[in-house]
């Protein structure tokens, strides 16, 4: 029986042991490590770091106003891509739901972006805005199309969001389709029995339906969002000066390319995770109830 | 009934516009790749007048498309490959055993999933140096086997649920041990989910920007997304042989695509739907 138990544990730790190793050593000590440099003055290169505190967090938000923009761009960015990001995706999702011959190819034409790696996507872009679309005002009276798309920080804002949206609507779509098909269709037909116009019943009977498929696109566009850091580094590199800089963007300068400050970077993205810990806190509790109401 | 009609040829119409934008960028950098600097110049939305597949052939040695694909193969088939192996184990075995031990380590692998990786890309960076494992190709792979485990776990622990335990208990009497149960037993049953995984998990590897940026300094280990990114920053204002490039890049994504999109389009339901 001794034995028998002792096998038990045994066989238990041969099968966690290879993810829980390689998870520890590249998730679990970086994650808890970086917490413990945030309280630190560490270099990166040093051996010797002194313990500060929280030093750093008090240096972040008194004096460090390249930060705190970042910050608000970051936020101002996040609220426009998760409205924005939703609606078009879901309003892609229906009308391409409605389609019984052509569905295959819109899906796949709008998924497209999304397979072209978000770098990849930025670059493509650039091209578009430096050289597409003002040589298309040049020639027609499209000439609201010369703009500084890249160059100016009150535009570069909405190209980073067109960007973003171009590569990521695809895949939100997926899912409120595959939500979508969940909706009884018994349900459409009652409703327009009852006389109900196309927008009663979307808000009525397919919203409601779909609850589920929305929590999740929220949690995914919030979170992904925060993280924004490709299409920013491939578009506009932050700049024009620091006016595009995300807060991925700032840690990355402040620990890789600029001061090599990783303690004081390593606090920067604990504030990161805060955010985004918040965030998504008061989103899913807020989805919750809405999905035990319907 | 004519009313009906009349909306859906509206609904098509307006599909095929919104996919035409959608498409156009695409569009724009192919048929570009194909001209010469100064045809793009007088014209980017002409079409060529004559395939110039220079830009191409410059682009394809530039990038080292040959070896880049390669780095990228590896990196992906090790992550993907090591992240079903070990989260499966994990998984299954988590899942069918009840405790507190379990339930903390299945608690610390949720959790972890909320960790961005911008949170601990400094740390880790310390991590693989000490390791040794910084800017090789291998190292690449390991790591992204340590940071993707979790969200496979917390997969495969739910969907083990779904097949019955009898299976197991069976096997049990007819002698197997453990890993004989799983390795011929329970893995092939957890197909659907690998799947799922698999894809989710490709996609993700093949396309990462930052993580190769931070962990690779030899050129010749450079990821197909990492050359290509080099060659962006040092052909700014070529535009002819970076779209020809970026178009190569492209292309082994369409490939995969055209081949797996069911499980693709499968994949992202069934993982969102888990997750």
């Amino acid at each position: 029986m001794h034995s028998k138990g002792y096998r038990k544990y045994l066989s238990f730790f041969a099968f966690l042991a290879p993810a829980f190793i390689i998870y520890s050593i590249f998730l679990l000590i970086p994650t808890l490590g970086g917490m413990f440099y945030s309280l630190t003055d560490w270099n990166g290169l040093n051996r010797a770091y002194d313990f500060v505190g929280l030093g750093n967090f008090v240096e972040i938000l008194r004096d460090d106003p390249d930060f705190m923009h970042s910050l608000w761009f970051t936020l101002k960015y996040v609220v426009i891509m998760v409205v924005l990001q939703n609606v078009f995706a879901l309003f892609l999702a229906v009308l391409i739901e409605s389609k019984r011959r052509s569905k295959g190819f819109f899906r796949t034409i709008f998924f497209m972006p999304n397979m072209i790696s978000l770098i990849i996507s930025a670059f493509m872009w650039s091209f578009v805005f430096t050289q597409v679309l003002p040589q298309i005002a040049e020639k027609t009276i499209l000439t609201f199309l010369d703009q500084g798309w890249i160059g100016d920080p009150n535009v570069s804002f909405y190209s980073i969001i067109i960007v973003s949206l171009w590569n990521g609507v695809g895949y939100m779509m997926i899912i409120y389709l595959a939500g979508l098909q969940g909706v009884p269709q018994h349900l459409q037909e009652a409703a327009i029995i009852d006389g109900a116009n196309v927008f009663q019943r979307f808000m009525r009977v397919t919203l409601p339906m779909i609850t589920h498929a929305l929590t999740i696109c929220l949690f995914l566009t919030l979170n992904g969002a925060f993280k924004v850091f490709d299409v920013v580094y491939g578009l506009t590199g932050g700049g024009p000066g620091r006016s595009t800089q995300v807060i991925t963007l700032n840690i990355y300068e402040e620990a890789f390319s600029n001061n090599f400050r990783y303690g004081y970077a390593s606090a920067k993205s604990i504030i990161l995770f805060l955010f985004i810990l918040v965030f998504t806190f008061i989103q899913i509790s807020v989805m919750k109830r809405k999905e035990v109401e319907s | 009934m004519r009313k009906r009609t009349a909306a859906s040829y509206f609904v098509t119409l307006l599909l095929a516009v919104l996919a035409a934008v959608s498409f156009f960028p695409i569009y724009l950098a192919v048929i570009n790749s194909f001209k010469t600097q100064g045809e793009m110049f007088s014209s980017v939305m002409a079409l060529p007048t004559k395939l110039h597949f220079e830009n191409y052939v410059y682009a394809f040695q530039q990038i080292n498309l040959l070896n880049s694909v390669k780095n990228s193969v590896i990196v992906s088939v090790m992550g993907v490959g090591g992240i079903i192996f070990a989260a499966g184990l994990a998984g299954y075995k988590l899942s069918r055993t009840p405790g507190k031990l379990s339930n903390f380590i299945f608690f610390l692998f949720i959790a972890s999933m909320l960790v961005p990786f911008h949170s601990i890309m400094i740390s880790l960076t310390r991590v693989a140096k000490s390791l040794a494992v910084q800017g090789t190709t291998y190292g690449l792979g390991l790591i992204y086997i340590g940071l993707g485990v979790n969200m496979a776990v917390f997969l495969y622990h739910g969907f083990v649920k779904t097949i019955p335990k009898e299976l197991e208990e069976s096997t049990r009497i007819d002698g197997c041990g453990d890993f004989q149960t799983y390795f011929r037993i329970i893995f092939p049953l957890l197909l659907p989910i690998s799947v799922t995984i698999g894809i989710l998990n490709f996609l993700w590897i093949w396309n990462d920007f930052l993580l190769p940026l931070l962990m690779l300094t030899d050129v010749n280990r450079y990821t197909l997304i990492l050359s290509t990114n080099m060659l962006f920053g040092e052909y700014n204002k070529e535009w002819s042989l970076i779209l020809a490039a970026l178009v190569l890049t492209a292309i082994p994504v369409v490939i995969i695509y055209s081949i797996f999109q069911r499980f693709i389009m499968e994949g992202i339901t069934e993982g969102a739907v888990k997750g």
